[in-house]
């Protein structure tokens, strides 16, 4: 005689205790191991946006007719990735630990670390950028004659070289703020690249902690 | 855990290997005690439970269909029940539950709910349905079911 189906579910889970529940001592292993690979991979992704840009610039700037600056935007570009991938590296000597609430947080604390080093190379870094975009934009608006018109329409203006005071005092001015403020750009740059994930990143280990509390 | 029976009931439906078996169990445990606090006591826990382990299955299910991974199905049972699908330890509840599998994703829903002997009134709620058609629904399943079944359980 066939056994209905609402007996062999009965019959089948007669004794639901011991029914095999898979651990959850492990309940964020594969959570922590998706977060690692993706701060991994926005790090990878990153470099290459910065090398491509590296290889990009001076063929701009080339057709801009200001290769030196294109040049020496390549350059410090280069040495950012070099940096950059110097740091990845150093990723793989993070200290494991026993459970994964440790890696995250060695990671975590990896992640700060790396960024307030990032925070002083850019603080020259940025300045040197927006130097270099000054200069492309004087040197285009020179080609195009217009120290000559400042000259003709300001002939009582004071010039350094071919630059007039006024504009070597902006630029000045301007890159001293960049310099000031360049912590504050790095902050709000890393927000937008990696904000969300490390957003997620502490509510993980905070949601682990609270976890591990209740357990 | 409390509840760990009905967890593991949804999950084997939804999953095909121990691993997303694991998978999704965790992911369950996880949103329970993640949306404990959330718990209001207009139904009670088990029925709370319920919902939220098919709402996790049901999306898990559902990334994992846009990540292309599906597997095929039919209506025929396999003549040899694989390692993985024997779960359980009664043979006759792994051959139910690979005809489970079968079914679609909400039919899977329903049937449990209906072994579990919930009220239809309590299997709308929990799949935020009407109970009209339910009865109707579960019967077609149950036919479905027997057919996948027959001459595989004597």
């Amino acid at each position: 005689m066939e056994k209905s189906i609402e007996a062999i579910w009965k019959e089948g889970f007669l004794n639901e205790k011991s029914l095999g529940a898979p651990k959850i001592n492990d309940l964020y292993n594969q959570k922590s191991k998706h977060l690692v690979d993706k701060v991994q991979r926005m790090f990878r992704i990153n470099l290459l946006i910065i090398i491509i840009s590296a290889f990009f610039f001076p063929i701009v700037y080339y057709f801009l007719d200001a290769l030196w600056e294109g040049l020496a935007a390549s350059v410090l570009l280069l040495l950012t990735a070099w940096y950059n991938k110097r740091q990845m590296n150093s990723v793989k000597t993070l200290d494991q630990g026993t459970t994964s609430l440790d890696y995250l947080r060695s990671l975590d604390r990896w992640l700060k670390d790396v960024l307030l080093r990032s925070e002083k190379i850019l603080r020259f870094s940025y300045p040197l950028y927006f130097l270099i975009a000054m200069s492309t934009i004087w040197s285009a608006w020179n080609k195009e004659g217009l120290t000559m018109k400042i000259h003709q329409k300001l002939p009582n203006l004071l010039f350094v070289g071919n630059t007039p005071l006024f504009a070597l005092i902006i630029g000045g001015v301007t890159t001293l703020l960049v310099f000031y403020f360049s912590d504050k750009i790095c902050q709000w740059e890393v927000r937008l690249m990696y904000g969300r994930v490390f957003d997620k990143l502490e509510a993980t280990i905070a949601e682990m902690e609270k976890l591990k509390q209740e357990v | 855990m409390p509840f760990a029976a009905i967890i593991i009931k949804i999950c084997r439906a939804y999953t095909h290997s121990q691993e997303d078996f694991e998978d999704y169990y965790q992911e369950v445990c996880l949103q329970i005690w993640r949306s404990k606090d959330n718990f209001r006591e207009q139904c009670n826990w088990s029925t709370w439970v319920y919902r939220i382990s098919l709402n996790v299955c049901l999306t898990l299910l559902k990334k994992k269909k846009n990540n292309g991974k599906t597997y095929f199905t039919s209506d025929v049972l396999p003549d040899v029940l694989t390692i993985e699908n024997r779960a359980f330890e009664d043979e006759h509840l792994n051959q139910l539950y690979v005809a489970i599998r079968l079914l679609s994703e909400v039919d899977r829903a329903l049937i449990l709910l209906y072994l579990e002997e919930k009220s239809y009134q309590e299997m709308a709620d929990i799949l935020d349905t009407n109970a009209n058609n339910i009865a109707v629904r579960v019967s077609r399943i149950k036919e479905r079911l027997k057919k996948i079944l027959h001459g595989k359980i004597n």
